[in-house]
């Protein structure tokens, strides 16, 4: 899931979010449908995509970036992670 | 296999002795043991080590808690405490707090953590706390229950509602506004320094706020929660253990009717299921930490699985134990007395039973076809 970080587009993001939360939820989602307010996911499962998204696009989330809004739709990640990824390289935990 | 802390086992092993009877009756931990252990990264060894910590895993921490838990679960709950904070911290703190915090908490200062009040527990809703702006301060007012190690704090990390979402406030215990109240004669980790805690108009800097606030509280409580419930797993796995060896020590060495308590067949039935208790618990444990070690997605659900299973194991374990030693652990103190009040406790806190089998169940049907 981790191969071509470097040709990262909104659209790649967008299908493989999809895909993952299809396959994690079994119900397909339209990009700006939120998630969270449609209950389709719970806590636990936001827990989830923080996961998924630091392991699938080598980014950190943490701090203010850990903001409920910016987990609410396949569109809002996907600018999450690109601009994490955009920002300075590597996480700064390092 | 190899582990990181397992020097470290004997460095506590010594420190800790056979004291833990005593902190047991007298409800209370000697202070400098506590900043002893801090100061050495021990209380909240998974702390990377870029901020001061040990960069322990999940395992390698896991087996050190279960072994601090085997010796003293009042001491392993101070552990448990400020893990919770370390791990909140690290995830919702900004640059500059996790570099100031993680420092201090790995170099002597301890922690505590306040999620219940009295109005709310699993009903995170009815949640009363709040954590306002005001100026470049913030002002925080409210109640909250059960508190493990208030009594040795010199920081609360306080969950709130406040601007247009949760915070997180890490709070000096010397703050005005801050009432500290201890929790008289608690039933089990008698010696964890329980307390509930009284907020009235306490005023801290924005940069005690983690990340600013404006957090979501779910995610705020599931990644503080989800920490703690590792801990409590592993702590409950060292439970097990020194029920295991104190039921079969006895076992080997009292004899009944002229022979060993071990030759009878209905001990011996207790001691094999002490022993499957003992490895079904580490089992579960050792897969959850895999699955953080990992970044695991699921690795959430996989702490709720392991406390569940490993606190349902050390409860009955530890009824098995006091059961098989008789008067022999009927004493408060005595290790399997002691396992039979802590244990209890852990099917309450952190997730109470019911509340994780919900969790579990949402789980079975989300995974289902």
């Amino acid at each position: 899931m981790t191969a071509e970080l470097s040709s990262l587009t909104a659209e790649s993001i967008q299908k493989e979010l999809l895909g993952f939360l299809g396959e994690r939820i079994k119900t397909d989602v339209e990009p700006d449908q939120d998630l969270f307010s449609s209950g389709l996911v719970s806590s636990m499962f936001a827990m989830q995509l923080v996961v998924h998204l630091e392991e699938a696009y080598d980014i950190a989330i943490v701090g203010p970036d850990l903001k409920f809004d910016n987990f609410r739709t396949v569109e809002t990640m996907t600018s999450l992670v690109l601009r994490l990824r955009d920002a300075s390289g590597p996480a700064d935990d390092a | 296999m190899p582990e990181q802390l397992a020097d470290e086992h004997a460095f506590v092993g010594e420190l800790v002795g056979d004291r833990p009877d005593a902190w047991d009756r007298s409800g209370e931990l000697p202070a400098d043991l506590l900043h002893k252990l801090g100061a050495r990264g021990l209380l909240c060894a998974e702390v990377p080590a870029s901020y001061g910590g040990l960069g322990a895993s999940s395992r390698d921490n896991g087996e050190f808690t279960a072994y601090v838990g085997s010796l003293c679960s009042s001491l392993r709950s101070i552990m448990t405490s400020q893990g919770i904070v370390a791990h909140t911290i690290q995830r919702f703190g900004d640059r500059s707090q996790r570099r100031q915090f993680l420092a201090e908490l790995t170099s002597g200062k301890l922690a505590g953590v306040g999620f219940s009040e009295p109005a709310a527990g699993s009903d995170l809703s009815a949640m009363q706390t709040r954590i306002q702006p005001e100026g470049d301060t913030f002002v925080v007012n409210g109640e909250k229950k059960w508190l493990t190690g208030s009594r040795y704090a010199d920081f609360l990390l306080i969950l709130g509602l406040g601007g247009d979402g949760a915070a997180a406030a890490l709070i000096p215990t010397d703050t005005p506004g801050l009432h500290i109240d201890l929790v008289a004669d608690p039933m089990g980790c008698r010696a964890a320094g329980h307390a509930n805690v009284r907020l009235d108009d306490v005023r801290i800097p924005a940069a005690n706020v983690l990340g600013g606030g404006g957090q979501s509280l779910p995610m705020l409580f599931t990644t503080a929660l989800s920490y703690g419930r590792m801990s409590i797993a592993w702590g409950c796995v060292g439970i097990i253990r020194a029920c295991l060896n104190a039921a079969a020590a006895h076992a080997k060495s009292r004899e009944q009717g002229g022979v060993l308590l071990s030759e009878h067949q209905l001990v011996r039935r207790h001691l094999a299921e002490l022993l499957i208790a003992e490895q079904s618990s580490t089992r579960v444990c050792e897969h959850a930490s895999q699955a953080w070690d990992s970044a695991s997605p699921d690795m959430a659900v996989q702490a709720v699985l392991a406390k569940h299973v490993s606190a349902g194991h050390a409860a009955r374990s530890a009824a098995t134990a006091v059961q098989l030693l008789g008067s022999a652990g009927a004493q408060d103190g005595h290790v399997v007395a002691r396992a039979y009040r802590d244990a209890k406790l852990m099917e309450l806190i952190e997730g109470s039973n019911e509340i994780c089998q919900l969790i579990l169940a949402e789980h079975a049907l989300s995974i289902s076809g």
